[in-house]
C-alpha cells in the first residue's frame, strides 16, 4: 500500500511538458515569432533498451526533429554538434509503449438503455445517410475524424509510460477504423496521427444503438455473418446500391480488425465469425483467457489483455460468502497468472491499461502478473513490439531504431523494478517530465562529526523519502530525519534518542540541559567523492564541521538484502468448465461392465432382468448375460438398479448465452443457438444429475420462425464446439400462437407483424414463398458459367432464406411450438402448399385433438406431461394428450422447456402411465428412442443396444419411480456423474472456498481492497425470455 | 352407490361434465372401508385396516380385528390392496385466486399496495375453478388459498376442494396473516452502479421502520376501549397479538430467516412460521431453538446458487426432519394453481432424498394441519376427526403409482371428474380408442 500510494504522490509532480515550442504543422499559418527549434538531443551513458529485448549499456541516444537518428553504444555514436547533451548515467531507456485499446481524444458514446417491453419496437435504423440498415453497423465511422489532442487523456497514459496509442470509439458491432496517433498533446491532430486508418474495431454489442435487431448475441453473430456476405455482394454489384458502410467495410477489409469479446466464450465465438469471413480478429477479452488456454491458442489470434484484476470479496459473513459463486473466487486468485500462462503457452499478446478504472494501478499491476510469472521481456514485448507490429508501425514505434518516433521513456531503475520511477516520457522528440526524483542516496556511510569519534550514517528508505539511521557507536541508533534537495542536505538527530533494542524506552523524562537538544548539520553531497559535507551546530551551539563518505560496498550489501525475492503466489487449478463441478480433466472413456442390472432397452428387446452391458471407446459394445470383463475394465454392480438409456431432452434452454429469443422480427432463420452454446452453465451437470444426457437447445418462441438449434450432449468439461453432437443434421424453431403474436407482452408490443393467428399464416406463405424464388435465382446464377457469372449481377446471399431453402430440401428440420389446433391445422396446410414437412410439434397440447392430421403428415410430437392453464391458449391441453397421441400412432417425446423440470424427466414421462395408461416401457421411451427418432439421432442415440453411444443412466429403483435417482450417468462412455464422483466434487469445493476465503481474509488484512458479494443476475431462460436479461435463481 | 354413480357418469357424459363437477352431498349413510392399507399421516401404517366413517366424522380407523361392530347398516368399499391416506392439504397456494396466470382478469392475488393485513383471500376464492377439480384428482382435498405481495400481503384461509361457494368452502376463515420478508439480496441492472445497492439498502430499512411502526400500533391500537376510531388495518393485526392469527414470515434466504422471526418475536406475535425457506439448511439449529415452523416451498426447485449440492432443493425436508424442526410442504413457484397437484410428488422426492415415505406424507398432512391450526379435524386418520380421506391404488406419493380410486371431504364422496377427464373421453372417442 505505502508503495502505490507514494508512487501516487510522485506521478502526480509534474505532467506537463517541459515546454518546447508550440509546433505548428507546416501548412498551419502562424501568429507571432517563429520558433522552430534545432530539436537536437543526445542522451549519453544510458542503459538502454533499444527494443524490448535488447539491452546495451553506456549507450547514446540521439534523437532529431521528433525522430530517433541514432542509439548505440557510446564507442560507436558519435554525438553531432548542436546536441543538447543529457547525461543519463545510472538511468534506463525504453522505447515508448504503445496501447491499442483506448478512446484517447475520442467523443465517449453511452450504450442505449435497454428499456424491452416498456418501450414500442424500433424496426428501422434512426441514422440519417446512405447506410447499412442496422445501426449498430457503422464500419464508416473514423476515429481519425473525431479525434481531439486531450490533455488530460493523454497526460494519465504518458504517466504510465504510453508514447502512443490507437483510439477509437468503442460502440456498436462493426464500430469502424481506429486511428494510431502519439500522446504527444503540443502539436495538433494532423501531426500527432500516426496512421489515419491503422485497425478496425467490432464487438457483439449494440452499444448505442436503439433499434431492435439484434436483441440476442446469436443476433448479433448472424449481423455479424451477414453484413460480411452483403459487403462482398455490394462489392460485386456497385450499381445496387450505393451503400456507404458496405462500402466502408469492403475497403478496411486489409486493416487488423480488434474485436472487443466479453470473456473467453465469446473470443471464440468472434474467431469462428472472424474464420467464414477471413479475417483473423485481435481479440480483446475479459482477461479469462487463461481459462481455456489450449482452445484459445487454437484461433491463432492476438490476444489484448487488459491488467485489470479484481478486489478480493468480503467474506468475513458466513452466509454472504457461500453467494459468491466459486469461479469468481477463483478468478480473484487467477487473474494476475493470466499473461504469464498466455505467455508460457505461447499465446501472442498485448497489453493494454484498458478496463481499469483507475489507470494508476497499471505499473503495479503490470508488477504482479511479472510476480505471477510473466518475464519482464514479454512485458516489455507485449507493450511495445507486438503492438507496434499488430498495428504494422513496427517501422515507427515500438523500439529505438533510426527514423523512428523518438517516443521513449527515462527510468531511475529496470522498468518492472519495484524502485523504478518513471521520470521523463519523451513523446515524438519531446520531453514531458514525469516526476523529479532527487538522486538516490540510500546506503552506509561513515560519519564524523566535529572531533567526535568516527560512527555510521544509514541512508534507508525510498529515494523519494530517506530515512536517516545514525549510529555514534556500535549497538546505539538514532532515528534523525534529512531532507535532500538538489544535493542539498539538512540532518536534525537529538543524540540522547537512542533505540536500546525492542521494547526499551526512556525510563524517566530527562532534565532539559543544554545538552539534551539535537544535532542540526547542513550540509551538500558531490557525486564525483560520494560524499555529504558541510557544516552544524551541536545541541549545545557549538559550530562543527561534518563529513558522511559512502562505503560503496557496504551500501550494496544493504541493497541486496532489502530486495525481496518474491516466491511464485501459490493459487488453485484451472477447471473445466471453469465454475463449480468443473474438473481438472474430463472422466475418461474407460471400459466399463454393468453387471446384473435390469436392462430398459427402448429396443423391441425390451427390459431385461439381470442383464450386463458393456461399454467400451465410447459405445455399448455388449449387452447379454455373464459378460466377461475385459482387462483394464472395472465392472459396477447393477444388482437391484435398473440401467436405461440415458435422457434425451428434446426441448431445452439450458447453456445458451445471451438469449433465447431473437424475436425483433418475425423471421429470423439465420440466428444459430450453435453460435451461443454456453458450456459452464450449471445446468447441464444438473441435467447430468438427472439422468439427461443429450438436449435440443432450442431458440424461444417470441416470433414465427425462430433461429436454428444446437443439438447437445451433455460434455460436461468440454468446448460449446465440442459438446455439439457431430453429424447432426439441423434444425430450426418455429412458433405459433400467444407469444409469436405477442399476446402477454403488455400494450407497447402491438406494432410487429403478426398480432394475429390470421397474419401468422401470412409470414409462413410469404417466407417460404420469397425461400423460393430466392432458391430459384440462385440456382440459375450458379448454372452460369464462372465468366458469365462475371457479367451478371448475383443475387445476394441471404443466410435467413438459405435455412428455408434448407427446409425445404430435408437438410433442416422443423420444430414448432404449438398449442391450439387451429393453428396446427394451419401450418400443416401451408407445409403441404410450400412442400415442406413438419417434423415436429412441441408443446403441442391440444395434439390429442389433430393427432390423425399430424400422423398424415407424418409429425412427431413432443409435449409437457401436465402443464396447463398458464395462458389462455392452454386451457384445453390434458395430461392424457401424450398418451392419446401415442395410442394414435404418433412418434411422442415428453420434453421440458424447463431447467428444473429437465431434471426430473423420468418422472414426467411416468405420469404418461397414471395419465392414459401407456405402458411403463412405453413411458421411458418417451424420453429416449422417441425424441432420438425426432431428433433424427436414433441411429446412435436414444437406446440401449450394441454399437450405439454409450449414453446410459444406472438408477438406484425403477426409473419411472419417484424414488429412482440417477447413480451413475455415462455420456459416450464417460462417467459423466455418480454419487460417489458428485461427494468428491462437493468435498473438493468445500475445499477450495475455504482455501480462498482465507487466502482473502489475509489479503484483506493486508490492506487490499475488497468489493461485495456479487450482486450479478444467474437466471435461467425460458421459451418466451426476452432480451438477454435472465429470470433470478435465487 | 357406486353402480348409481357409475350410471349417472354414463348418462350425462360430454355434457355435463364439461362443467366443474356438482358437489357432492352430505354423507347420508356410515361407510366403511376395509382391506386397504392405512397410512394415519403420524407415521403409523396399518396393513389390512377397518376405516368407519358417519356423519362426516371417523369413527374407527385402525386393524381390521380391531373393528368390532356389526357391518350391516354400512355400505363397504372393499378396498383389498389399495392404500388409504387423509387428504393431502396445500398449504400457501394461489388456488382459487387464478385460473389462467396470463390472463389479468382471471387473477385475484396480489392487491395493490405494501400494508393490506386487512385484505382476505377467501373473498376471491373461486370455486368454480377448473383446476381444484383437476388437483383433488390426485388426493390433494384442503388448501390455503393465500395472499402474495406487497409487504403485508393479506390473510389466508384454508378451505376444502368441493364447495358451491366461499363461505361453503371454508374450514377455518382468516387463520394468518402474511408478511413477505424484504429482500436482503440486491440485484443490479448491468447499468447501475454501485450507489443504486445503496438506495436499495436505504428503501429496505425504510420499510423495515414502516413496519415496525404498524406492528407497534396495531399491538397498542387492540387494547383501546370500545368506541376508538375504527382502522381497518390495525384491526386486522390483532390475532397476531393474542395468538388467534398466525403469523407467516415469506422468506428464503437465511439471514432473512433469522432477521425476520426476531422481528416477529420482537414485536409479539405469538405464532409464527416461515414460508419459502429455501436456504433453512443454513439455520437449522436457530428454528429448532426458537420453535418456528416451516412451510418448504416447493422443492421441485433447481437450488439456489450454482456451487449449492444439485439436491439441495430435494434433501432440505430431510435435514430439517433431522434437526426437529416442523415443517410441511408446498407448492408455490410458477404454474403453482395448476401444479398443485403434483403436491404429493414433491412428498415423494422428499422421500427418495433421506425422509422415510410415512415423514413424507405427514409434511403433506399432519404438520400441515397443525401449523394452520386445523389438525383436531384434519390431518391424520383417527377416530373423531373428519373423514377426508383419499384411496389410491398404489403409493400416493409416487406417480408411477398415484391412482386415486375414491376421495371423501368430511365423509361426503366427491367426484373424481374434471374437465380433463372429460376432453380425454371426448377424444379417445374422436379415435375410437
Amino acid at each position: 500500500m505505502a508503495k502505490i500510494s507514494s508512487e501516487v504522490a510522485l506521478v502526480a509532480v509534474i505532467m506537463a511538458a517541459a515546454g518546447a515550442a508550440q509546433a505548428q504543422p507546416g501548412t498551419y499559418p502562424r501568429n507571432g515569432v517563429y520558433d522552430q527549434r534545432p530539436g537536437v538531443f543526445a542522451f549519453t551513458h544510458a542503459t538502454l533498451f533499444t527494443d524490448y529485448k535488447t539491452q546495451i549499456n553506456d549507450a547514446t541516444l540521439i534523437i532529431k526533429d521528433g525522430k530517433v537518428v541514432a542509439a548505440g553504444p557510446a564507442t560507436k555514436v558519435k554525438i553531432p554538434t548542436g546536441a543538447v547533451v543529457q547525461d543519463v548515467r545510472g538511468k534506463f531507456i525504453y522505447p515508448g509503449l504503445v496501447d491499442v485499446f483506448t478512446s484517447y481524444g475520442v467523443p465517449e458514446v453511452k450504450a442505449a438503455e435497454r428499456q424491452g417491453r416498456r418501450v414500442p419496437p424500433q424496426f428501422d435504423t434512426q441514422k440519417v445517410g446512405a447506410y447499412n440498415w442496422n445501426q449498430a453497423i457503422h464500419p464508416e465511422v473514423n476515429a481519425a475524424e473525431q479525434f481531439k489532442v486531450n490533455n488530460e487523456q493523454a497526460g494519465a497514459y504518458r504517466a504510465l509510460g504510453f508514447g502512443a496509442v490507437l483510439t477509437q470509439q468503442a460502440d456498436g458491432i462493426m464500430r469502424g477504423t481506429a486511428a494510431l496517433v502519439s500522446l504527444n498533446t503540443n502539436r495538433k491532430e494532423n501531426e500527432v496521427m500516426l496512421l489515419e486508418k491503422a485497425a478496425s474495431g467490432l464487438s457483439f454489442e449494440k452499444g448505442s444503438s436503439t433499434q431492435d435487431y439484434p436483441g440476442s448475441l446469436m443476433g448479433s453473430i448472424a449481423l455479424l455473418r451477414q453484413t460480411y456476405l452483403d459487403a462482398q455482394w455490394n462489392q460485386r454489384n456497385p450499381r445496387r446500391e450505393q451503400n456507404l458502410s458496405l462500402q466502408a467495410l469492403s475497403q478496411q477489409k486489409a486493416l487488423p480488425a480488434i474485436f472487443q469479446a466479453s470473456d473467453k466464450l465469446s473470443a471464440l465465438r468472434a474467431d469462428k465469425v472472424g474464420d467464414e469471413a477471413g479475417q483473423q480478429y485481435v481479440i480483446k477479452g475479459r482477461g479469462d483467457e487463461y481459462q481455456r488456454l489450449n482452445d484459445l491458442k487454437a484461433t491463432g489470434a492476438t490476444f489484448v489483455l487488459a491488467l485489470n484484476y479484481p478486489d478480493a470479496y468480503n467474506v468475513e459473513d458466513v452466509y454472504d460468502a457461500l453467494r459468491i459463486p466459486l469461479e469468481d473466487l477463483k478468478h480473484w486468485e487467477l487473474a494476475p497468472a493470466n499473461a504469464a500462462r498466455l505467455s508460457q503457452a505461447g499465446v501472442p499478446f498485448v497489453l493494454t491499461a484498458a478496463d481499469l478504472k483507475d489507470k494508476k494501478k497499471f505499473l503495479p499491476n503490470l508488477r504482479k502478473a511479472v510476480q505471477y510469472g510473466l518475464s519482464e521481456q514479454a512485458a516489455l514485448q507485449a507493450l511495445t513490439e507486438t503492438p507496434a507490429r499488430l498495428l504494422r508501425a513496427q517501422d515507427r514505434i515500438g523500439a529505438l531504431k533510426p527514423g523512428m518516433e523518438a517516443n521513449f521513456v527515462v527510468c531511475s531503475a529496470r522498468f518492472l523494478a519495484d524502485d523504478n520511477v518513471l521520470l521523463d516520457n519523451w513523446v515524438q522528440g519531446e520531453r514531458y517530465q514525469l516526476t523529479t526524483v532527487p538522486a538516490d542516496y540510500r546506503g552506509v556511510y561513515t560519519l564524523k562529526i566535529g572531533e567526535q569519534p568516527e560512527g555510521r550514517f544509514l541512508i534507508q528508505g525510498k529515494p523519494e523519502a530517506p530515512e536517516l539511521k545514525i549510529v555514534p557507536t556500535a549497538g546505539d541508533t538514532i532515528r534523525g530525519n534529512m531532507t535532500v534537495t538538489s544535493d542539498m542536505a539538512t540532518v536534525v538527530f537529538n543524540p540522547n534518542d537512542k533505540q536500546k533494542g525492542r521494547g526499551a524506552k526512556a525510563a524517566e523524562p530527562k532534565k532539559p540541559d543544554a545538552a539534551a537538544g539535537s544535532v542540526r548539520l547542513s550540509g551538500y553531497y558531490t557525486q564525483e567523492g560520494r560524499v555529504f559535507q558541510g557544516d552544524g551546530l551541536l545541541a549545545d551551539g557549538t559550530p562543527v564541521k561534518w563529513r558522511a563518505v559512502r562505503l560503496e560496498e557496504a551500501s550494496r550489501a544493504a541493497r541486496r538484502d532489502s530486495a525481496k525475492v518474491m516466491p511464485l503466489p501459490v493459487v488453485g487449478s484451472v477447471l473445466f468448465p471453469f465454475a463449480a463441478y468443473g474438473r481438472a480433466e474430463m472422466p475418461s472413456q474407460q471400459t466399463t461392465l454393468i453387471k446384473n442390472a435390469t436392462v430398459w432397452t427402448s429396443e423391441v428387446a425390451g427390459k431385461l432382468e439381470n442383464t450386463d452391458v458393456l461399454l467400451v471407446n465410447g459405445k455399448i459394445s455388449k449387452i447379454g448375460k455373464s459378460l466377461a470383463l475385459p482387462k483394464g475394465g472395472r465392472s459396477i454392480d447393477g444388482t437391484g438398479k435398473h440401467l436405461s438409456p440415458g435422457i434425451i431432452d428434446e426441448h431445452s434452454h439450458i447453456a445458451v448465452a445471451g438469449g433465447v429469443n431473437e424475436g425483433t422480427q418475425a423471421v429470423t432463420s439465420e440466428v444459430r443457438v450453435s453460435d451461443v452454446v454456453d458450456n459452464e452453465d450449471v445446468g447441464i451437470y444438473r441435467d447430468l444429475a438427472g439422468g439427461v444426457v443429450a438436449a435440443q437447445l432450442l431458440h424461444g418462441s417470441a416470433n414465427p420462425i425462430g433461429g436454428q438449434s444446437a443439438l447437445v450432449k451433455m460434455r460436461w468439461g468440454a468446448t460449446p464446439e465440442a459438446m455439439q453432437i457431430a453429424g447432426a443434421p439441423g434444425f430450426i424453431k418455429f412458433a405459433l400462437g400467444e407469444n409469436v403474436k405477442q399476446s402477454n407482452w403488455g400494450e407497447m408490443n402491438v406494432l410487429r407483424f403478426p398480432q394475429t393467428r390470421m397474419g401468422t399464416e401470412q409470414v409462413f406463405m410469404d417466407a417460404f414463398t420469397r425461400a423460393k424464388e430466392y432458391e430459384k435465382e440462385m440456382a440459375a446464377y450458379n448454372k452460369l458459367s464462372k465468366s458469365k457469372q462475371q457479367k451478371t449481377e448475383g443475387p445476394r446471399r441471404d443466410l435467413e432464406l438459405d435455412a428455408l431453402v434448407e427446409i425445404m430440401n430435408r437438410q433442416r428440420f422443423i420444430t414448432c411450438h404449438s398449442y391450439v389446433q387451429s393453428e396446427i391445422n394451419m401450418l400443416l396446410g401451408v407445409a403441404d402448399r410450400m412442400g415442406f414437412k413438419v417434423n415436429t410439434f412441441t408443446h403441442i397440447l391440444e395434439g390429442y385433438k389433430v393427432a390423425d392430421k399430424m400422423k398424415a403428415h407424418g409429425a412427431n410430437a413432443s409435449t409437457f406431461s401436465d402443464w396447463w392453464a398458464y395462458k389462455n391458449e392452454v386451457r384445453d391441453a390434458i395430461p392424457y394428450n401424450a398418451a392419446i397421441m401415442t395410442r394414435a400412432g404418433l412418434n411422442v417425446a415428453i420434453n421440458s422447456d424447463d431447467a428444473e423440470m429437465s431434471r426430473r424427466l423420468n418422472q414426467e414421462a411416468a405420469k404418461t402411465v397414471k395419465y392414459g395408461g401407456l405402458t411403463e416401457e412405453e413411458a421411458l421411451r418417451l424420453v429416449t428412442i422417441n425424441p432420438a427418432k425426432m431428433l433424427h439421432l436414433d441411429g446412435k442415440m436414444g437406446s440401449i443396444k450394441e454399437g450405439k453411444d454409450a449414453d446410459v443412466v444406472l438408477w438406484t429403483d425403477n426409473p419411472l419411480s419417484i424414488y429412482a435417482r440417477p447413480e451413475y450417468t455415462f455420456v459416450d462412455g464417460r462417467e459423466m456423474f455418480s454419487l460417489t464422483a458428485d461427494a468428491a466434487l462437493r468435498a473438493d469445493i468445500q475445499k477450495e472456498r475455504q482455501r480462498i476465503v482465507q487466502a482473502m481474509l489475509t489479503a484483506k488484512k493486508g490492506g487490499a481492497p475488497t468489493q461485495s458479494a456479487p450482486s450479478k443476475a444467474q437466471g435461467l431462460w425460458h421459451c418466451d425470455t426476452l432480451g438477454q436479461e435472465k429470470e433470478l435463481a435465487e | 352407490m357406486r353402480i348409481s354413480l357409475t350410471l349417472a357418469l354414463a348418462s350425462t357424459a360430454f355434457t355435463a361434465f364439461a362443467q366443474v363437477p356438482t358437489p357432492a352431498l352430505p354423507q347420508s349413510k356410515p361407510m366403511l372401508i376395509t382391506g386397504a392399507t392405512l397410512h394415519v399421516g403420524n407415521g403409523t401404517v396399518v396393513p389390512n385396516a377397518t376405516v368407519a366413517f358417519d356423519k362426516g366424522r371417523l369413527t374407527y380407523a385402525g386393524p381390521a380385528a380391531g373393528f368390532t361392530q356389526d357391518k350391516a347398516g354400512y355400505e363397504t368399499i372393499d378396498a383389498a390392496g389399495q392404500q388409504l391416506y387423509p387428504g393431502l392439504i396445500v398449504p400457501n397456494t394461489t388456488m382459487g385466486l387464478t385460473e389462467v396466470e396470463s390472463i389479468r382478469a382471471t387473477v385475484d392475488e396480489q392487491e395493490v399496495g405494501a400494508l393490506n393485513p386487512n385484505v382476505r383471500a377467501i373473498i376471491a376464492y373461486n370455486t368454480d375453478s377448473d383446476i381444484m377439480p383437476t388437483v383433488r384428482t390426485n388426493g390433494v382435498l384442503l388448501a390455503q388459498p393465500t395472499p402474495r405481495g406487497g409487504l403485508l400481503s393479506g390473510q389466508s384461509s384454508v378451505v376444502q376442494l368441493d364447495a358451491w361457494n366461499w363461505q361453503d368452502a371454508v374450514v377455518r376463515a382468516d387463520e394468518g396473516q402474511h408478511l413477505t420478508w424484504p429482500q436482503m439480496i440486491f440485484r443490479l441492472n448491468p447499468n447501475e452502479d454501485a450507489t443504486a445497492l445503496d438506495r436499495r439498502q436505504k428503501a429496505r430499512e425504510s420499510q423495515l421502520r414502516d413496519l415496525e411502526q404498524l406492528f407497534g400500533e396495531a399491538n397498542a391500537y387492540r387494547q383501546l376501549p370500545a368506541g376508538r376510531k375504527e382502522n381497518l388495518r390495525l384491526a386486522s393485526l390483532a390475532g397476531i397479538f393474542d395468538g388467534s392469527k398466525t403469523l407467516y414470515l415469506h422468506a428464503d434466504y437465511g439471514k432473512e430467516i433469522i432477521e425476520s422471526v426476531r422481528f416477529a418475536r420482537r414485536m409479539g406475535a405469538q405464532k409464527v412460521a416461515v414460508v419459502g425457506a429455501r436456504d433453512a439448511w443454513m439455520v437449522l439449529d436457530f428454528l429448532k431453538q426458537n420453535d418456528v415452523s416451516v412451510v418448504v416451498s416447493r422443492i421441485h426447485a433447481l437450488p439456489r446458487r450454482d456451487a449449492d449440492d444439485y439436491d439441495q432443493p430435494y434433501k432440505l425436508p430431510a435435514q430439517l426432519q433431522a434437526a426437529g424442526v416442523r415443517f410441511c410442504l408446498d407448492y408455490q413457484g410458477d404454474q403453482e394453481t395448476a401444479g398443485s397437484r403434483n403436491l404429493a410428488f414433491v412428498a415423494g422426492t422428499a422421500a427418495a432424498f433421506g425422509l422415510t415415505k410415512e415423514q413424507a406424507l405427514t409434511a403433506v398432512t399432519l404438520t400441515t394441519a397443525q401449523i394452520m391450526g386445523i389438525d383436531k379435524d384434519y390431518g391424520t386418520l383417527e377416530a373423531g376427526k373428519s373423514a377426508t380421506l383419499v384411496l389410491s391404488q398404489g403409493d400416493l406419493l409416487d406417480m408411477r403409482t398415484n391412482a386415486v380410486s375414491r376421495a371423501f371431504i368430511d365423509g361426503r364422496s366427491i367426484s373424481l371428474e374434471n374437465k380433463q377427464t372429460y376432453l380425454e373421453k371426448k377424444f379417445r372417442s374422436k379415435y375410437g380408442l
